[in-house]
């Protein structure tokens, strides 16, 4: 149970550490987040039942065209709100989430579709325990990216500025970083990371352009868990949502259904206990 | 008679011809009468969440309060034997008094804090309507018929129900509640050292919102006779509640109803052209309003009727 908990939280981490990104370093909560890893689920997938190509080598492709995506997104429109109220960004990504959401549907309908990789079913055994392939290369490949992120953050130039420019805009400003190109630079990053767990997915999980909500309020929990605007906390954070909804799965009964609502309530109970998060 | 009060009067008999209109019409087109409902249960889903916003509280709880109101109506008719009407009346309550947990519960959130989490009370209903034995779960309720299944009388009712909230809206605009509400809206902080009873007001605005939210939710239930939790609890009841007042103007009476008419007759018209996607228009319209126009259709109206007559937009202004 935990193994599938940990595993679970790889994915959850990578896609929040971008949302994360995007609170934190842009200041905008962007709602439309899960859409743009449900686009590129269908990337992957469509990139994969065209071409053959598989997710997983697909994943720059993918993470480019999804960074040029939300680069568009905050030229249009985020860029034009950076300054206006809190509540107007929020509902303008809402705006943009929904938008999208119902464009995938148009272009391309609703069913859900499933990519079928060669190695989709395979399984290795870890001592007593069987876990499948796509799911342990997943988890390894997320954390990677998550852990490529904090380094990047933490060590490059890019990195610093970006830093900077979340804890004072005017400040980096004035010491000469270019603020709008770092914006733009983050939140591209950001929907990139939300693009490659999308296109991990494919090797999961069937796609439909239904999905983006759902991780959009996973992340929102693992971000409030972790403290709005909390980079490093979302790591953690995400462990103790896939632990506890891994927990819930296997110790209540129908416990299925209520994993659905384990973030829920999570969110609800940090907000309402600890409002700055648990992690810091 | 003035050009104002004859301005009014003839408005008037317009709204009351275009309301009037679709039972005229019953006999041979049943689809307007249909139409007609639809966007009378918007446009009071978007009124009732605009009282709520005007104390600075923009929830997405809206479907949790509609969900609560159809779930109670339907069970306690269809377990307990209460009558229709009764069993609406129920769901407002029982919507009423989650609203006021639910206010106590975020009294102290603001901005995007109060929204998650008034997204993630009403998803765990959902949930948790999922799960329980006796609310059919995923499968849904069957539920009676509001008046025996007669159009035309149930039109009437909705028609009646916006007609109480328009009127209890109205009144909120012209009394004391107006510049409590406004105050609390503004700077809750100042509010509160003139004098304001910030969480009286912030409560009893949740409770009146969710009361309409609820009978309305019951009346979709009774009228279109089946409901489950994926429906009735959908993020989309919240977003067409939220989206119809920002785009009609905020905090006003007509603004969410002209927003709900517009934005459901668009619905209607992307429906039946492109099928499936046809909530982009949502979307599409929230986006373009905050970026373009962040006062509404109403702050559109004042500001061209303020060039047309050169006058100042005064009571929009102070809506603004």
């Amino acid at each position: 149970m935990v193994i599938f908990g940990v595993l679970r939280s790889g994915l959850y981490s990578l896609t929040s550490v971008g949302l994360a990104l995007a609170v934190g370093v842009v200041g905008i909560v962007n709602f439309a987040h899960g859409e743009f890893l449900m686009l590129g689920a269908f990337l992957g997938y469509w990139l994969f039942f065209s071409y053959g190509l598989d997710p997983l080598a697909a994943i720059p492709i993918g993470a480019a065209v999804v960074f040029l995506l939300g680069a568009g997104v905050y030229r249009l429109g985020i860029q034009r709100v950076l300054r206006a109220p809190e509540l107007n960004q929020m509902l303008l990504t809402f705006g943009i989430s929904i938008f999208l959401q119902n464009l995938a549907i148009i272009l391309w309908g609703g069913d859900p579709r499933v990519a079928t990789v060669s190695y989709k079913a395979s399984a290795v055994s870890l001592g007593a325990l069987t876990v499948g392939v796509p799911q342990l290369v997943v988890f390894a490949l997320a954390m990677a990216l998550t852990l490529a992120l904090y380094a990047v953050l933490g060590g490059t130039r890019i990195g610093k500025a970006m830093r900077a420019v979340a804890q004072n805009r005017l400040g980096a400003s004035l010491l000469g970083i270019e603020v709008d190109r770092i914006y733009l630079l983050a939140f591209g990053l950001s929907t990139a990371l939300a693009g490659t767990a999308g296109m991990m997915i494919t090797l999961q999980l069937s796609v439909s352009p239904f999905i983006g909500l759902l991780y959009t309020l996973k992340a929102f929990a693992i971000i409030v868990i972790a403290g709005l605007g909390n980079i490093n906390g979302v790591i953690y954070a995400s462990l103790v949502l896939g632990l506890s909804e891994a927990f819930v799965e296997f110790y209540v009964p129908q416990g299925g259904g209520w994993a659905e609502g384990v973030f829920f309530f999570l969110i609800l109970l940090v907000l309402l206990v600890r409002p700055r998060g648990l992690f810091r | 008679m003035t050009g104002r009060t004859l301005g009014r009067a003839l408005v008037g008999a317009a709204i009351a011809a275009a309301v009037l209109l679709p039972l005229a019409f019953q006999g041979t087109q049943p689809y307007y009468l249909q139409l007609a409902i639809n966007v009378l249960i918007s446009a009071t889903l978007a009124l009732s969440w605009d009282l709520l916003a005007r104390t600075g509280q923009l929830s997405l709880a809206h479907a949790a309060f509609y969900g609560l109101g159809a779930y109670t109506s339907v069970l306690l008719t269809t377990r307990a034997g209460v009558p229709v009407l009764l069993g609406m009346a129920a769901g407002a309550l029982v919507a009423s008094a989650a609203a006021v947990l639910l206010g106590f519960l975020t009294l102290r959130l603001r901005g995007i804090y109060f929204a998650i989490a008034t997204l993630a009370f009403s998803e765990t209903l959902r949930v948790i309507t999922n799960q329980l034995p006796f609310t059919g779960r995923a499968t849904g309720l069957i539920a009676p018929a509001l008046l025996g299944g007669q159009r035309a009388a149930q039109y009437l009712v909705i028609l009646v129900i916006l007609v109480v909230l328009v009127i209890v809206s109205g009144w909120i605009n012209r009394s004391r509640w107006h510049f409590a509400f406004t105050a609390i809206r503004t700077n809750e902080e100042v509010a509160a050292v003139i004098g304001v009873d910030v969480v009286r007001f912030k409560v009893l605005a949740f409770a009146i919102s969710a009361c309409f939210a609820g009978v309305v939710g019951a009346y979709y239930a009774h009228v279109f006779l089946f409901i489950s939790p994926l429906e009735v609890y959908s993020l989309a009841v919240s977003v067409g509640a939220l989206v119809a007042p920002i785009f009609g103007g905020l905090y006003t009476t007509a603004g969410p109803l002209i927003g709900a008419v517009v934005l459901r007759a668009g619905e209607e018209l992307l429906r039946s052209t492109v099928g499936g996607g046809y909530p982009i228009i949502y979307g599409f319209l929230l986006a373009v309003v905050i970026l373009y126009m962040p006062r509404g259709l109403a702050g559109l109206w004042s500001a061209a009727s303020a060039r047309l007559f050169r006058r100042r937009p005064l009571r929009e202004a102070r809506a603004g």
